[in-house]
């Protein structure tokens, strides 16, 4: 790799990193900020965007809480640049925001302090498939969907799997520990990864496990960057490890008389049928994914859906399935279900939990992403039900998601006529007790979507003072000055 | 009246078909089975027509193997009354299965048969036409409307041009269209319930039909390779790479 200056220039320049704040407004930049053409001129062939349009576009995620204002967008092509912006950034002392797909839901990838967002969706290629390790090795900027093509053209698969994958970048994927559909087969990204190419927050260039299946070697930085939220480094190639293809399955709807019945219909389908997903949502998240134009499966009004896919390979495992249901039946579990007779109607079926995230969007929705272990599950959900009824009684309270993992999306809607700042603080209260709740089950204020900016208030109610006092340590470590997205996961820096 | 609705199952449209290696057919093995799209939307509009009350009774017709049976199932719990399975261990063309058709239809006298306008495997097209021909009755073909009142059908056709309206005396073969209906999911309890249903079994061989085929596949092939595309910096290059190609 070529070994440029350490900077170009030598005008001292002054930070530009000030207090966090919900609300930034920074005047816009230009190419004509010294810091920009410094280092344009250590990167002639860097691509740096400063358009009004691109720094919206970039600046922000799914989140529309905080209004982009970014110093510039950078998007390196390669390893090298990346190692000459973070040298720059160091010497500078600008702040990076990491970038992917930026279809995250807690404002990891928001950039509204002047920082210089680094969007790696140029190094989006696929490097290589190892046939004999099994591995796939792909830039950071590579999209899930086009992972999992890559995968299936080598006749394996990439098991991580969410409804983002057409948007969402593997870079991200791992800054999040995203976790998906099929976390009750698969586990999380966590699990998938092999091997990590990483930039770190000082500017070292660091390979990470190598593909090692066995590696028992001190400190395992990999895993450790996995879940980091661009705090620690940037991943600039992944070494990703693929599997089998599941066998054919089967996927079914189930209807539910009430929430007591999921947890029980749950246990009873994963002691029967080889799960490869089990989720559920409500009749409200069922009604706006209709509005949005699903195709209702199951007629009637059921307070509880469930969606679940199992290995169906051949009869035995068919009639098993069935026999499962039939037995819910008897027991009053479920009260109405449908299955998928092709794989049409399998992604009909699909679209109906899928489709949930994006048919609230234009709701904007106040979102909560949490976890407890499965046997916690029951208890938490009493508790929770009672607090949202109890705290929300004008708001729409939607909720969903990866009940086989002990993970609930909570989705609040705000009421008409009220006002988003006291909504905002209104959910944040209701956050703060929910924190308490799921402090007292031993739960994560945050199960996949991560820290970032719109849980870090929250951070001590699933981590003790003492870890979070080694999770800053940590970071010191590997970013001293701090450049690689401050203000999320901590507060300050 | 009483609607005879062919059942065919194919290799599922969603997967991505592979020759098998010495050419002699697609892989099948392993590989998800479906009913043919245009099949299950022949059965909805049946089933549609007997809610409301044009029809009493639905008859899905499957041609197949012994193991056609699980799929005649679905059809059943899908909300057919019954179902005729004849028995045929290899697959039948077009003119075979018309004439299979024929013989049930002189059985049972349906008022109407429902097709898909063709099976997605071997997209044939002809099996509803054949019928109507050899039945002697009047055939709406491409259906994306039916509508049956007065012993007539008023069907909307799905035609090069548009939408053609034509108007059909029962008996009739009307073949589906994609946009006829979307079909309806298969209810769990249903599929218990279908168990009890009847499927009568017909050996190929008792029904008299001549099983000559009229067409003999030579050798199976995937389509060619598209070569690879070439990426050229700007459009200088773009005109020069295109007139070294000639194509300038």
């Amino acid at each position: 790799m070529p070994e440029s200056e350490t900077i170009c220039g030598t005008a001292t320049l002054d930070a530009a990193r000030g207090g966090w704040q919900a609300v930034g407004m920074i005047p816009e930049p230009s190419m004509s900020d010294p810091r920009l053409t410094e280092l344009s001129g250590c990167l002639p062939g860097l691509r740096l965007l400063t358009a009004s349009a691109d720094l919206e576009h970039y600046g922000r995620d799914w989140t529309r809480r905080w209004t982009p204002a970014p110093l510039a967008v950078a998007l390196p092509a390669s390893t090298e640049e990346v190692l000459a912006i973070m040298r720059w950034a160091n010497e500078r002392r600008v702040a990076i925001v990491p970038s992917g797909g930026r279809t995250g839901l807690s404002g990891g990838a928001v950039a509204a302090n002047g920082e210089l967002v680094l969007s790696l969706e140029r190094m989006n290629r696929v490097l290589g498939f190892d046939a004999v390790d099994r591995t796939l090795s792909v830039q950071p900027g590579v999209i899930l969907q086009h992972v999992h093509e890559a995968a299936h053209g080598h006749g394996l698969v990439y098991p991580v799997d969410f409804a983002a994958r057409g948007s969402c970048s593997i870079g991200g994927n791992i800054a999040t520990n995203a976790g998906g559909i099929r976390v009750i087969r698969y586990g999380n990204t966590r699990e998938w990864i092999a091997g990590l190419k990483v930039v770190t927050g000082h500017g070292e260039l660091l390979e990470l496990n190598r593909g090692l299946i066995k590696n028992s070697s001190g400190y395992d930085f990999r895993q450790l960057m996995v879940g980091s939220e661009g705090t620690l480094g940037i991943v600039v190639e992944a070494t990703l490890r693929l599997t089998d293809p599941p066998p054919p399955s089967q996927v079914m709807l189930l209807a539910l008389p009430d929430m007591d019945a999921l947890m029980q219909v749950f246990a009873l389908f994963r002691t029967r049928l080889p799960l490869q997903a089990f989720e559920f949502f409500t009749d409200h998240a069922l009604r706006h994914v209709l509005a949005h134009g699903a195709q209702r499966a199951i007629a009637g009004d059921h307070p509880y859906y469930v969606v679940t896919e199992f290995d169906a390979a051949d009869e035995r495992q068919q009639e098993a399935a069935l026999a499962a249901f039939e037995q819910a039946l008897e027991r009053g579990w479920v009260s109405d279900g449908v299955i998928a007779q092709s794989e049409a109607q399998a992604a009909a079926l699909w679209r109906l939990r899928e489709g949930i995230t994006e048919s609230l969007a234009p709701w904007r929705p106040y979102k909560n992403d949490v976890s407890v272990r499965i046997s916690a599950v029951p208890a938490f959900l009493h508790e929770m039900q009672a607090l949202l009824a109890r705290e929300y009684p004008r708001a729409e309270v939607v909720w969903f998601g990866h009940i086989g993992d002990g993970n609930l999306h909570i989705n609040v809607l705000r009421p008409d006529g009220l006002a988003e700042d006291a909504f905002i603080a209104q959910c944040e209260h209701v956050t703060a007790l929910l924190a308490a709740t799921l402090q007292r089950h031993g739960g994560s204020i945050s199960a996949e979507h991560g820290i970032g900016l719109v849980k870090r208030a929250y951070l001590d109610s699933t981590r003790s003072a003492a870890e979070i006092a080694l999770m800053r340590g940590v970071r010191k470590v590997f970013d001293p000055n701090g450049i690689l997205n401050p203000g999320k996961l901590f507060a300050d820096g | 009246m009483k609607i005879l609705v062919g059942y065919k199952r194919v290799v599922d449209y969603n997967v991505r078909i592979q020759v098998k290696p010495d050419g002699t057919g697609v892989v099948t093995d392993g590989v998800k089975l479906s009913a043919n799209p245009f099949d299950d939307i022949a059965l909805e509009e049946a089933l549609r027509l007997r809610e409301k009350g044009v029809a009493e009774e639905v008859v899905v017709v499957g041609i197949g193997p012994a193991d056609l049976t699980a799929h005649l199932r679905n059809g059943l719990a899908m909300g057919a009354n019954r179902a005729i399975h004849v028995v045929a261990a290899d697959a039948v063309q077009p003119l075979t299965a018309a004439r299979v058709f024929l013989k049930l239809v002189e059985k049972e006298q349906p008022g109407l048969v429902i097709l898909g306008k063709q099976a997605i495997d071997d997209d044939a097209n002809q099996t509803g036409q054949m019928l109507a021909a050899l039945w002697d009755r009047p055939q709406a073909t491409f259906a994306s409307k039916v509508d049956i009142a007065g012993g007539k059908a008023t069907v909307t056709r799905e035609v090069d041009a548009g939408l053609e309206v034509i108007e059909a005396e029962l008996p009739a073969v009307i073949t589906t269209d994609l946009r006829l209906n979307e079909p309806r999911f298969i209810k769990l309890p249903d599929i218990m319930k279908a168990k009890s249903k009847p499927i009568d079994t017909i050996e190929f061989g008792s029904l008299g039909v001549e099983a000559h085929d009229h067409l003999k596949t030579t050798h199976y092939a995937a389509p060619a390779k598209r070569s690879k595309g070439v990426m050229v910096k700007d459009a200088a290059e773009l005109v020069a790479a295109l007139k070294q190609k000639g194509l300038l």
